[in-house]
């Protein structure tokens, strides 16, 4: 770079005229100008002496009121809102399936019978019972439990090679017989919960009707069986059939290598 | 492979082969003393036949042939791998396999052979010895009965020492030509299952909770194979419920010499019992005093005598509609001292299929879970056809889950609120 070659004659102008440069203020300009091209400092240091009186009293720093009473800048964000953790449910309340018993950070307990955790390791029940926190040492040493017991008076754990105890939970019902086509499903409750039924197929089939979206249309799933009216029918899969699977990665490839050379000139167009 | 091994490959193939009918000319010198003729010259007498028409068990490698084999009844011997090495070799007897090295080893292992041999001598003398000694000279019965036990155990364990090392029991055991009467043979099959197998077996079992809830323990020493028909069912999977209309077969392999009596009970601790909301035990299958041993091994349930072994008939298994899966458990359990049970007395005790518990009749009969196994049903499309087959009562019907009730909404310390 042209830069030494350039300062050379420069300092040696700046030492000629040092005093001056101090003095006057209209010099100043090409002082700065000569720190903007040069990053060192180009005037001779001068060695601070040191002063008696400050060698020979103790080094104090002193903090001043208006600087401690302006508190720390980041004390709210180091200590953010609560986060509701912890019990929901204490040992023997009652509790349904689905209800949260535990909420915590990481598994500080664990799921024992009929509990389940959750994503972000909530304790949750699974049956309908009355909750009970326990240890197992034979399961595990160090582990804490959460279970849900059936009766009221029920103790955790189980003896080891006791049969587990579980209720079935379901109503027989009548068997729904089978609607061979295709058809909407509709949904109806009662007191044996939720069922799922379909409508007849000759009614759903039944042309365009006005859909979700103020629109005339057929069915999603008459949509979907466009192709089977149509009479188009697809090769069945066969695994062992490579040379098929090869043509059709060789094409996927190729399919890519071309997209991605598109990619490139468009870049190239940009510019 | 790198290049100069792929240049070098045929090179070497080449000085392979004069080396070996270097060695075919040593055999044939020798060839008085050998007494079994070679894989290569019994090809030899029959080069009529291409080998893609008919393979030999012991050469083929590629999976075409292999399946065609299997189809025909005869499975590949030994690993792929090995039966590759086999095509270029030349089968020569290990007495004879020009290797200094080898041929030491082998002599090392074989005097060590002879050790172990005149040691079992030196045992059988003794068990004879105390076997032979009074009560009181041996110091008790209990302390004789143990002196003897121990004894007896060492004489296994000299058995199998005096056999392990030799690579010609190995091959055997590998082609699964081991002779199960021996104790060699039982003692690296035992070790072969214990490996993979029984782990297998032991996690299913546990994690699918048969062992709680059908026996309180169970601890296999026999392995068994479950098949319906010809497939065969592995610990723990689903099976249709048309395939497991007709009783299965068992292949019960036992570890130990001599025989043993056991009872085979089929369980299944799912039936649903909408009353009580629980669920209940249901035996499918009971029969006693079946005759197993090592060597003898399969057990066809269906062909099993029933005037004098099975106490229950099978009760092709059925899960209704919505049910949860239910879990067939079948249980291996040794008889006391294999001593046969009172064939009438369980007969006329044990008819109730819903009221026998397995954990009760262990107790009554004093038996001890040696072997277990365990298959899954549940509702399918063939379900239905095998209900009306056995006029299962329950056919119409399917289980729906229960709903329960939410809890109410209670509002908490409301005073507090205002």
């Amino acid at each position: 770079m042209f830069k030494p070659r350039v300062l050379t004659p420069l300092r040696a102008l700046e030492r000629a005229f040092t005093p001056t440069i101090r003095s006057t203020p209209a010099l100043s300009q090409s002082q700065s100008l000569l720190r903007t091209l040069s990053a060192t400092p180009t005037f001779p240091k001068t060695t601070p002496t040191p002063s008696l009186s400050s060698a020979l009293l103790p080094f104090t720093q002193v903090r001043h009121a208006s600087h401690a009473s302006q508190g720390t800048a980041n004390r709210h964000s180091r200590d953010p809102a609560g986060k509701r953790l912890g019990a929901k449910r204490t040992g023997g309340e009652y509790v349904v399936p689905g209800c949260i018993i535990f909420r915590q950070r990481g598994s500080l307990w664990f799921p024992g019978e009929n509990c389940g955790m959750g994503r972000d390791h909530t304790i949750y029940a699974t049956q309908a019972g009355y909750v009970r926190y326990y240890l197992d040492p034979l399961k595990h040493s160090k582990r804490r439990y959460i279970g849900v017991v059936f009766d009221k008076d029920e103790q955790l754990p189980h003896p080891r090679n006791a049969p587990s105890r579980r209720k079935l939970n379901m109503a027989p019902v009548p068997m729904a017989e089978r609607v061979e086509a295709q058809s909407d499903l509709v949904a109806s409750v009662d007191e044996n919960g939720v069922r799922v039924a379909d409508v007849e197929a000759v009614e759903a089939a039944s042309g365009p009707q006005l859909r979700p979206g103020y629109m005339y249309r057929e069915a999603n799933w008459e949509i979907g069986r466009a192709a089977e009216r149509a009479g188009i029918t697809a090769m069945p899969h066969d695994r062992g059939n490579r040379w098929l699977a090869w043509r059709k990665r060789q094409q996927r490839a190729e399919r890519a290598a071309q997209l991605k050379s598109l990619k490139g000139k468009k870049k190239t167009a940009k510019k | 492979m790198a290049h100069c091994e792929l240049a070098s490959k045929p090179l070497l193939q080449c000085l392979r082969n004069t080396y070996s009918r270097g060695v075919a000319g040593v055999q044939l010198q020798t060839r008085a003393f050998q007494s079994t003729a070679s894989v290569r010259e019994a090809e030899a007498e029959t080069p009529s036949q291409p080998f893609h028409k008919a393979p030999d068990p012991s050469l083929v490698t590629s999976p075409r042939l292999e399946r065609r084999l299997l189809r025909q009844g005869t499975t590949p011997i030994g690993s792929r791998r090995r039966r590759a090495a086999l095509q270029n070799s030349d089968n020569i007897p290990f007495e004879q396999l020009p290797y200094q090295c080898f041929q030491e080893a082998r002599k090392i292992l074989l005097a060590d052979r002879e050790e172990k041999l005149k040691e079992i001598e030196t045992m059988r003398q003794r068990l004879a010895r105390q076997e032979a000694l009074s009560v009181e000279e041996a110091g008790g019965a209990k302390a004789k009965k143990s002196r003897v036990t121990a004894m007896q155990l060492h004489l296994e364990h000299l058995k199998i020492l005096a056999d392990i090392n030799d690579p010609l029991v190995k091959r055997k055991f590998e082609d699964n030509e081991g002779d199960m009467s021996k104790p060699i043979y039982r003692f690296l099959a035992d070790r072969k299952w214990r490996e993979y197998r029984r782990k297998i077996l032991v996690q299913r079992i546990t994690q699918m909770k048969v062992i709680p809830d059908v026996l309180p323990h169970c601890d296999p020493i026999v392995e068994t194979k479950l098949y319906f028909g010809k497939r065969q069912v592995q610990a723990g999977e689903f099976v249709e419920a048309k395939l497991s209309t007709d009783a299965p077969k068992l292949d019960v392999q036992m570890f130990e010499g001599g025989e043993k009596l056991v009872t085979i009970a089929v369980v299944d601790p799912d039936v649903p019992n909408v009353e009580n909301d629980n669920f209940d035990y249901k035996t499918h299958f009971l029969a006693v005093n079946v005759p197993i041993s090592a060597t003898s091994t399969k057990v066809d349930l269906a062909q099993l005598l029933e005037d004098s072994q099975v106490v229950l008939p099978w009760l092709p298994p059925v899960a209704q509609k919505g049910s949860p899966y239910h879990r067939l458990s079948l249980f291996i359990m040794e008889q006391k001292d294999s001593q046969p049970l009172d064939f009438a007395a369980v007969k006329a005790k044990e008819t109730n299929r819903d009221t026998t518990l397995l954990r009760t009749l262990q107790s009554r009969y004093r038996l001890k879970a040696i072997g277990a196994h365990l298959f899954r049903t549940q509702w399918d499309d063939t379900t239905l056809e095998v209900m009306k087959q056995i006029g299962f009562d329950g056919a119409n019907v399917e289980l729906r889950r229960k709903r329960v009730e939410p809890l109410p909404y209670k509002r908490r310390n409301p005073s507090s609120f205002r």
